[in-house]
């Protein structure tokens, strides 16, 4: 994990601190003297050899202490400490009843594999990723909350639960926009499951078609099931980047994305590098749930 | 005749599949009309006035006309061309990286393996819409910094499916009898084990075409994508505004126009995973 | 239907949808299976007698299968005219069934007691706690050591015989009238199949039920059947008692099924084969007196021929990884320490259970697998250490043939490509139509058509893709060949013809084989010198010949006393 996160500093670096161009010329505008652009340099850690640079990229990875950003002079730790809390209102709620939705869904169809049903709740899920994210937030937030008025257009409030009304639309959408994939991935593990020699075993024993597929093979479908789903929790605190941004949330996902249009580097590294850390603190979380959802599976 | 009898196969199966040659057909269609564009032939003139401003689809304008009186059709057509390039470029970018890091690692291990594993765990380990913003906004706008983003992070899955699949094929009794007779790690790698992995690489092409184009319209709509020149993603930012004045018709071409092209790669990509894959015969 | 009948099979046909049509699996099949007694179904592989089971069981595969015509009388009950509900409330109940792969046929993440307690569940009207005492209690009963332990234990904590075991506790949990068992012991080692066989018969005695007992070797029923039905092609060809069928068969088929096993001490030049006592199209024909005449083993006739292959204290170990950070804490010794001389046109037969290291000892020598130690001479010269480059020019003069004819040959190529290939990497042969002329001319030797050459090997049977293993390890005109299990995959009827080839071909081209096998009576019909492989050790090794008669070792005879003996108490000649 060290060694990747290593790379993951190594990456960073790259691009910000030598591919891209001089950002004092950006940030000091069009009329900079050589002497205010110099002077800037010099404040920004810029003059530093490029090794010296790496290593303020590694130890930030590290210390979690990302500098102040660019645009709003604020600490961006602060930042980010105060984006976490709308990001998390709309993605927890949405992550856990996407997922659940799509569990109940793919076992369903599962049940009725082959059958009509199945084709067509497949069909549905194709169709449905087959559609532009934006098209999907573009209509609803204009049929739904512009034209019939039934939620909020945009905006968000502190403390629950003064922020339902802000989320529930976002959540539905990020609920459409996830089942498609969930559901096909599910259903493909249990379907993987179900042609097991051990789900003949368990027909033999005279058990129901729905208890096998509620007990034998559901428990070891969750196996996969709950790697995939532990895997996605750190995306949840980047929370929804289109859907913030669309209904003016101010959570971490908008914030990255005004970070962007004003070439707020640091925050932008900022962000990659704790999404990174969160990525491989759950993927090792994931392993080790692994181990204790798979009996076969011995904790090394 | 020397064909290879499982790609026979398996388009035998895929010429019975209708939805299959359906969705293949349609992306031969989209395939000729961004070439036809590409080569000035159609959508030349998409910047031309063709009419007033905002006209709502007629005979005349198929899709209407945009704010400046083009017509919305020809900007999609011209959209196809961005769209099919970036899925087209992002393959060739990955397929190679992909193929070749995801074979070495999986038939060499050892520290070669270490390191290929590390490199695409780290490329993993970060948000793909994070290292695409990046890389775009640290590139300049524009197609070749598209081009280079999703080349970045689309070699990833293939790399990491090849090198699963060629470990399990290193270890078939078909590989070792290749050494039993004296063949030599090319002749094992590149004859006998990549022909039997390279269905992986077909699915999963005309898997991440579709991520191509899904991902150049956020970019575009981010405003890091084409510039200058229409392509879905900012027809579809154009009608964020739109909307509110009841004008559709730019978001329900380009989400027409990317929804049949989409879906197609879609269907063909399991299509080709039933036929190709043999684990999954049956089923 | 006879009144003493459990289960009554009448005019049963099993039809199934394929990609090219409508494919008959049974065909008009009936028997009946009397109360408390066994009987024995055998066929080789596609013969129908697994979809006969299943058919029975109620668990073919729909929309697929199609039963058109037949009755299946269970208790004078039509099964097939049974509801889904109540076929599940005879499964597991009155009828149960024990699987052939007991590795996969467990659910993994569940414990073996829970799951024996599941089927007592669902059937009767107990507690959770009575469940798990009454799973406890069988798995007693069918000699699970400490079994109140075991039945905490998840099935890869246990060895292949003691997941068969459970199993077995598993459906007889429910006090079955009728228990189906479709080749249960195929999968297991001779020893361990021996036990679970004999554990089967004294279950079935205890409790009375009757057995539907599923094989392709006829051997493996002859102490536990009480009638033998005997399929071929999708239809019932014979159907006897026991004894009869041993003694007096009347179906060709049966007779070379019969003939084809190896026997201890009864030992023909050449195995009698199904195609010696029938035509293609199923007629009977006469067996030519020539081949049926019994030779004591004859000895290997030492000429003073030269040593090609000797191997001297070879080890060959694999780390064990352990700790947190997957180190090397200790080897495993799968060779430890084994020595033998080998002259030309000799046959070494190795044979041990799985585990026992034979499959490794083969790889090492033609350094597949690299030693740890010791020497391998091969014709005069040490190639322990030599370099790769060195050891790949040698490999034409050293080859394998591996044991799964599936697995062993590349999908992709075709025959013509698989044969040429080893002269293509060693440059040897010619130009293409010079290679392709000899990859023919072989290909006809091993068996096969001309015709056949552009076919991909998915195109051809398990017995045809093994004889094109074959031709491809002779491409290079070796004088050494590790044969590794090569028949072990096969049905006995084509073991045979494979056997009989493998002899052909060493007569004519005077190879030196090493045989492989976990089948004592395999490896004693074909090799003329015996190693008896335990724990990566050879410990003990004789001629062909003797080693059936005096065994030294106690290992030795255990394996020896494991051979289904079914058929071996009669002589050869009362078959024809």
């Amino acid at each position: 994990m060290i060694p990747v996160l290593l790379g993951v500093s190594l990456i960073i670096f790259v691009l910000f601190n030598l591919v891209a161009g001089d950002p004092t010329a950006v940030l000091l505008g069009k009329n900079a003297t050589a002497r205010q652009m110099a002077e800037l340099r010099e404040t920004l850690g810029l003059n530093k050899s490029a090794f010296a640079q790496y290593l303020d990229v590694v130890k930030s990875a590290f210390t979690f202490d990302f500098g102040r950003s660019w645009a709003t002079k604020q600490e961006i730790t602060h930042m980010i400490r105060q984006g976490a809390y709308p990001s998390l209102c709309l993605s927890i709620p949405a992550f856990f009843l996407s997922t659940v939705f799509s569990l109940i869904i793919s076992l369903f169809v599962a049940y009725y594999r082959g059958k009509g049903i199945d084709l067509f709740i497949r069909f549905l899920c194709i169709a449905g990723m087959s559609i532009s994210a934006l098209a999907y937030i573009l209509f609803f937030q204009w049929f739904l909350a512009f034209k019939l008025g039934w939620f909020e257009i945009s905006g968000f409030e502190f403390g629950f639960p003064d922020f339902v009304p802000y989320i529930a639309l976002p959540a539905i959408i990020w609920i459409l926009l996830s089942l498609g994939p969930d559901v096909r991935f599910f259903r493909t593990i249990i379907l993987d499951e179900i042609y097991q020699d051990y789900v003949r075993t368990a027909r033999a024993k005279g058990l129901s078609e729905l208890t096998i597929l509620m007990r034998h093979v559901l428990r070891n479908a969750m196996i996969p099931i709950i790697t995939y789903v532990v895997i996605q929790l750190p995306f949840l605190i980047l929370g929804a980047l289109l859907l913030e941004s669309f209904f003016s949330i101010p959570g971490l996902g908008g914030m990255t994305l005004n970070a962007l249009n004003s070439s707020d580097f640091p925050v932008i590294k900022a962000m990659a590098i704790l999404s990174s850390v969160m990525y491989i603190i759950f993927g090792l979380i994931s392993d080790i749930l692994y181990t204790v959802a798979d009996p076969r599976v011995k904790l090394k | 005749m020397k064909k290879n009898s499982i790609w026979k196969d398996a388009f035998k199966t895929l010429s019975k599949d209708k939805w299959a040659m359906i969705s293949l057909g349609i992306v031969l269609i989209y395939s000729l009309i961004a070439l036809l564009s590409a080569t000035g032939l159609i959508a030349a003139d998409w910047a031309q006035e063709v009419g007033t401003s905002n006209l709502p689809p007629s005979a005349e304008h198929f899709f209407g006309t945009d704010i400046f009186g083009r017509s919305v059709l020809t900007k999609v057509i011209r959209g196809t061309q961005v769209a099919m390039s970036v899925g087209l470029a992002t393959s060739l970018i990955a397929i190679p990286i992909g193929v070749i890091l995801g074979a070495l690692a999986g038939y060499f291990g050892g520290w070669v393996d270490d390191i290929i594993t590390w490199l695409y765990t780290t490329f993993s380990s970060i948000p793909n819409i994070m290292l695409l913003i990046s890389i775009t906004m640290i590139l300049g706008k524009g197609l070749f910094a598209i081009y280079v983003a999703l080349g970045a992070t689309s070699w990833v899955t293939l790399c990491r499916l090849i090198r699963g699949e060629v470990m399990k094929h290193k270890e078939r009794e078909y590989v070792q009898a290749a050494t039993a007779i004296g063949g030599g790690h090319m002749r094992k790698l590149f004859l006998h084990i990549l022909p039997n992995v390279s269905h992986i690489v077909i699915i999963n092409t005309s898997l991440q075409f579709q991520i191509a184009i899904k991902s150049e319209v956020i970019l575009s709509y981010l405003g890091l994508g084409v510039q200058g020149e229409p392509s879905w993603g900012t027809m579809i930012d154009d009608a964020k505004l739109e909307l509110a004045r009841g004008v559709w018709w730019q978001l329900a071409g380009a989400t027409i126009a990317m929804f049949l092209v989409v879906l197609a790669f879609n269907l063909l990509g399991d299509a080709l995973r039933d036929a190709l894959d043999p684990k999954l015969k049956g089923k | 239907m006879t009144s003493t009948s459990l289960l009554s099979v009448r005019n049963l046909v099993v039809e199934f949808q394929t990609g090219e049509g409508l494919v008959r699996a049974v065909n008009n099949v009936s028997f009946d299976i009397p109360a408390g007694k066994t009987i024995g179904i055998v066929g080789e592989s596609g013969s129908g007698k697994s979809v006969t089971s299943l058919a029975v069981m109620g668990l073919l595969q729909k929309p697929a299968a199609k039963i058109p015509q037949g009755e299946i009388f269970f208790n004078g009950v039509d099964l097939l005219k049974c509801n889904d509900n109540q076929m599940r409330d005879l499964r597991g109940n009155q009828i149960s069934m024990i699987f052939q792969e007991p590795m996969t046929s467990l659910n993994p993440v569940f414990k073996v007691g829970d799951q024996i307690a599941e089927a007592i569940r669902i059937h009767k009207n107990v507690s959770n706690r009575q469940a798990w005492d009454k799973a406890v209690h069988l798995m007693n009963l069918v000699g699970i050591p400490n079994p109140s332990a075991s039945a905490h234990k998840y099935p890869h904590e246990m060895s292949g015989g003691q997941k068969q075991r459970v199993m077995i506790a598993m459906a007889i949990s429910c006090d079955p009238k009728l228990l189906i068992a479709d080749e249960p012991t195929t999968a297991l080692d001779v020893t361990i199949q021996k036990q679970v066989l004999e554990l089967m018969h004294k279950i079935q005695q205890e409790l009375k039920m009757s057995m539907m007992f599923i094989t392709h070797d006829l051997g493996v029923i002859g102490d536990i059947a009480d009638d033998v039905v005997v399929m071929y092609r999708s239809n019932i060809v014979e159907k006897n008692n026991a004894n009869a069928i041993f003694t007096e068969a009347h179906h060709p088929y049966t007779k070379g099924l019969l003939a084809c096993r190896p026997k201890l001490g009864a030992n023909p030049k050449r195995l009698l084969t199904v195609s010696d006592f029938m035509t293609e199209d199923g007629k009977e024909k006469q067996v030519p007196a020539s081949r049926i005449e019994v030779y004591e083993k004859e000895n290997f006739i030492d000429h003073g021929q030269k040593v090609l292959l000797e191997v001297k204290n070879l080890v060959t170990q694999f780390p064990i990884k352990g700790g947190i950070f997957g180190r090397t804490v200790d080897h495993f010794k799968a060779v430890n320490n084994v020595s033998f001389k080998l002259k030309k046109g000799q046959t070494l037969g190795l044979v041990g259970e799985s585990g026992c290291g034979k499959t490794t000892l083969g790889r090492s020598i033609l350094r597949l697998v690299e030693p740890s130690a010791g020497n391998i001479i091969y014709d005069g010269k040490d190639i322990t250490n030599i370099g790769h480059e060195e050891m790949r020019l040698l490999r034409k003069k050293m080859q394998i043939i591996f044991q799964d004819p599936y697995s062993s040959l590349n999908p992709r190529m075709t025959v013509a490509d698989i044969l040429m290939e080893p002269l293509v990497i060693h440059n040897e042969g010619g130009n293409k139509n010079q290679r392709y002329n000899m990859a023919r001319e072989l290909l006809e030797k091993v068996g096969l058509n001309a015709s056949q050459m552009n076919r991909y090997p998915h195109e051809f049977s398990g017995g045809q893709r093994q004889r094109i293993c074959i031709a491809r390890a002779l491409m290079l005109r070796p004088e050494f060949v590790i044969c590794d299990e090569s028949v072990s995959a096969l049905d006995v009827s084509i073991q045979a013809q494979v056997l009989n080839l493998l002899l052909d071909l060493q007569s004519e081209f005077g190879l030196t084989y090493v045989f492989i096998s976990h089948d004592l009576s395999v490896v004693n019909f074909i090799a003329d010198e015996v190693g008896v492989m335990n724990a990566g050790q050879i410990i003990e090794m004789d001629k062909a010949s003797s080693i059936y008669k005096n065994a030294k070792e106690e290992y030795t005879r255990t394996l020896l006393s494991a051979i289904p003996k079914g058929e071996t108490k009669r002589s050869l000649a009362s078959l024809v």
